[in-house]
């Protein structure tokens, strides 16, 4: 069954599309990595589903509920989560601070003024567990604007899987990494995201060849092929315009 | 263990100084100043959760402080005129309740952006609510303001409001109540996210939270505290005008907490504590208070931007390491040329503000007409400039010392 399905979803800014028809569904459970070359749209397109952005036209339905319209924080609530291209974090919380706002919601906190978190024995735990996992937890007092920027890539994942959204969507996790940065990054996507159905977009063709399930192709705005890794690598029209190019580069 | 032990020998030293103050300090003088500070510390700490928790930087915070004065002070007189029974303890909660209202109403739209909308919002809100007070003078009293009588309430364990010490000990328990009701809300999962928005509002979204609802919780329990403290104020002085909610307030609260700290939750608390004192100082010895206000404020943002708290906080690194008694001398070295120097300019701002011919100040007697006046002045100016500029890298030199890393078994922080 389709988790997410978008149908002739389309964006345009002013007289530009960025997005020009883009149909595609994606099953529950699969690792989906959407690649492309620079200006096809695909952080728009994360964008669009995240809530960020409104489509210009088309429609965006998970599990069968449609996300039209939806501010980012109820797409968020409905099970949705993801982490940015540029790091997006809070800088001047803790690392601690910053996974444990990110389980407040889910948690069923929400606004709540009356509960005192350091009390929340529960909820500490589970943040506990979640550094753990991506390995932060000896850097849980620092302010997370102070750590390194492969850490915080780790904490970005971290706040992303916290939640236990079921649609993690992850915008180019490795980028601007070293490659045992980002052998130990894939290590850890794989790990946290088990069981998940998770999207992501990735320049690095190696990386999206060992974690992808399905590979979908954006160029100018239109998905022109998507399929098992195998088949891209052996498309035609997919290596013409892209995939050539990249696989030379790496 | 230990840390709970240290909060709360840290609160109940806090209310043992409100408590005993006025035993130490027991003027009438030093009792309205402790009242004024009171007030101030509420008005402070409750600026603070827009500023410096919730990013929020408002130019119109006295309306919810005004507001809930004027609220108070109607209520005295109802009392005073038998047309209502109440308790004189319970004033401030009126004001608590009508800075709630009128911050919901006002957050209801202000909140839906930080930055330069909410400041704009913000000061356009101060200045209308200003202007209508001096409109709409049933409520407000026009410029004259409205006066109460705190006397005709039923006595409170035998205090009948007559003297300010009665006053005092009212505001202390509200004080108390108000800043421990503030700190705690910055622990609550609202007053974090508070924090988590000011630092990012769009991460805070895609975690499943409303920046808006988030910036309007804050702002609501801000309106309220504010509106306490106008309470407070109404009770205090007995009388409120539209001073007390007009631009000059709300630039003052900036003051107050700005100079403090935004940073710490002890920040406002100081710069409340400072402001007062210096208004109290001050104001009295000199007309050009204002001009050493606005000096100390430019001085902040530019050497201190994290505040006087900030100030304190730097040491805390070498305090833990146990090398502060490095930095005494040479901050002697430094401070002394600059009192010198800052000292030197007043007389000289003193001097040429003077309406009489001889001026009597910090024990000199300086002649307005004298040469000799005028040049020893900046002489001492020069001489104290020149000193301090030549001790800065000395001082810095030591600072550096006494933060440098442990060279064996501390563990550094990656930068």
């Amino acid at each position: 069954m389709s988790i997410l399905s978008l149908r002739g979803l389309r964006k345009n800014f002013g007289a530009t599309e960025i997005i020009r028809g883009v149909d595609l569904g994606i099953e529950t459970g699969e690792k989906h990595a959407i690649i492309g070359p620079n200006g096809a749209g695909k952080s728009t397109l994360f964008h669009l589903i995240s809530g960020k952005y409104a489509p210009s036209a088309g429609a965006i339905e998970f599990k069968g509920k449609s996300l039209a319209n939806l501010p980012p924080h109820h797409i968020n609530r409905l099970g949705i989560a993801r982490s940015f291209q540029v790091t997006n974090i809070f800088p001047r919380l803790s690392v601690f601070e910053n996974i444990r706002c990110a389980l407040l919601w889910p948690s069923g906190y929400h606004y709540s003024f009356w509960r005192l978190l350091d009390r929340e024995a529960g909820l500490n735990r589970e943040t506990e567990q979640v550094l753990e996992k991506i390995g932060l937890a000896g850097r849980a007092k620092i302010p997370a604007g102070e750590i390194a920027y492969s850490e915080q890539r780790a904490l970005e994942l971290g706040m992303a899987i916290a939640g236990g959204a079921e649609l993690i969507l992850l915008d180019e996790p490795v980028a601007g990494m070293s490659h045992s940065e980002a052998d130990h990054a894939v290590d850890l996507i794989r790990r946290v995201t088990e069981g998940k159905t998770l999207i992501m977009v990735e320049h690095d063709m190696n990386i999206v060849f060992e974690l992808a399930d399905r590979i979908s192709v954006l160029v100018y705005g239109e998905v022109i092929a998507s399929g098992a890794p195998a088949e891209i690598r052996a498309n035609t029209q997919v290596q013409e315009a892209y995939l050539g190019e990249a696989l030379s580069d790496a | 263990m230990k840390t709970l032990a240290a909060k709360w020998g840290l609160w109940g030293g806090y209310l043992a100084v409100l408590l005993l103050l006025p035993q130490v300090f027991d003027s009438i003088l030093a009792i309205s100043i402790f009242n004024q500070m009171a007030i101030a510390i509420v008005f402070a700490l409750s600026y603070n959760m827009l500023l410096g928790q919730g990013g929020m930087l408002s130019f119109g915070h006295a309306v919810y402080f005004g507001l809930g004065g004027f609220l108070a002070v109607h209520v005295l007189r109802l009392m005073e005129f038998e047309a209502m029974y109440f308790s004189i303890a319970l004033i401030p909660l009126i004001g608590g309740l009508t800075g709630l209202l009128a911050g919901i109403f006002v957050g209801s739209f202000s909140t839906r952006k930080a930055g330069t909308v909410f400041a704009m919002i913000s000061l356009g809100i101060g200045e209308l609510v200003a202007a209508s007070s001096l409109i709409f003078t049933g409520f407000f009293g026009g410029e004259a303001g409205v006066s109460g009588d705190r006397t005709f309430g039923p006595p409170l364990f035998g205090m009948d409001f007559f003297s300010d010490t009665d006053v005092y000990y009212l505001a202390v328990f509200w004080v108390f109540v108000s800043t421990l009701f503030m700190y705690l809300f910055t622990r609550t999962p609202a007053g974090r996210m508070a924090n988590a928005v000011r630092d990012n509002p769009e991460r805070a979204e895609f975690i499943g939270y409303s920046a808006r609802w988030v910036r309007f919780i804050s702002f609501c329990a801000a309106g309220t505290f504010a509106g306490v403290a106008g309470g407070l104020f109404a009770l205090n002085y007995e009388f409120v005008t539209d001073e007390n909610l007009n631009l000059v307030t709300s630039g003052r609260v900036l003051l107050m907490a700005y100079i403090g700290g935004l940073g710490f939750f002890i920040g406002p608390i100081i710069g409340a504590i400072i402001l007062t004192l210096m208004n109290f100082l001050l104001s009295n010895y000199t007309e050009l208070f204002l001009l050493y206000l606005g000096i100390l404020f430019v001085l902040t943002v530019l050497f201190l931007p994290r505040g006087f708290a900030g100030f304190i906080m730097m040491h805390q690194a070498a305090w833990l390491r146990g090398r502060l008694h490095g930095l005494a001398l040479p901050y002697l070295l430094t401070g002394l040329p600059a009192l010198l120097f800052i000292l030197s300019a007043v007389c000289l701002l003193e001097l040429s503000h003077a309406s009489e011919p001889v001026l009597h100040f910090l024990g000199l007697s300086l002649a307005r007409d004298s040469a000799l006046s005028w040049a020893g002045l900046v002489l001492g100016a020069g001489l104290g400039a020149f000193l301090t500029a030549r001790s800065t890298p000395g001082l810095r030199r030591a600072w550096e010392a006494a933060n440098a890393p442990e060279t064996r078994g501390g563990r550094e922080r990656a930068s």
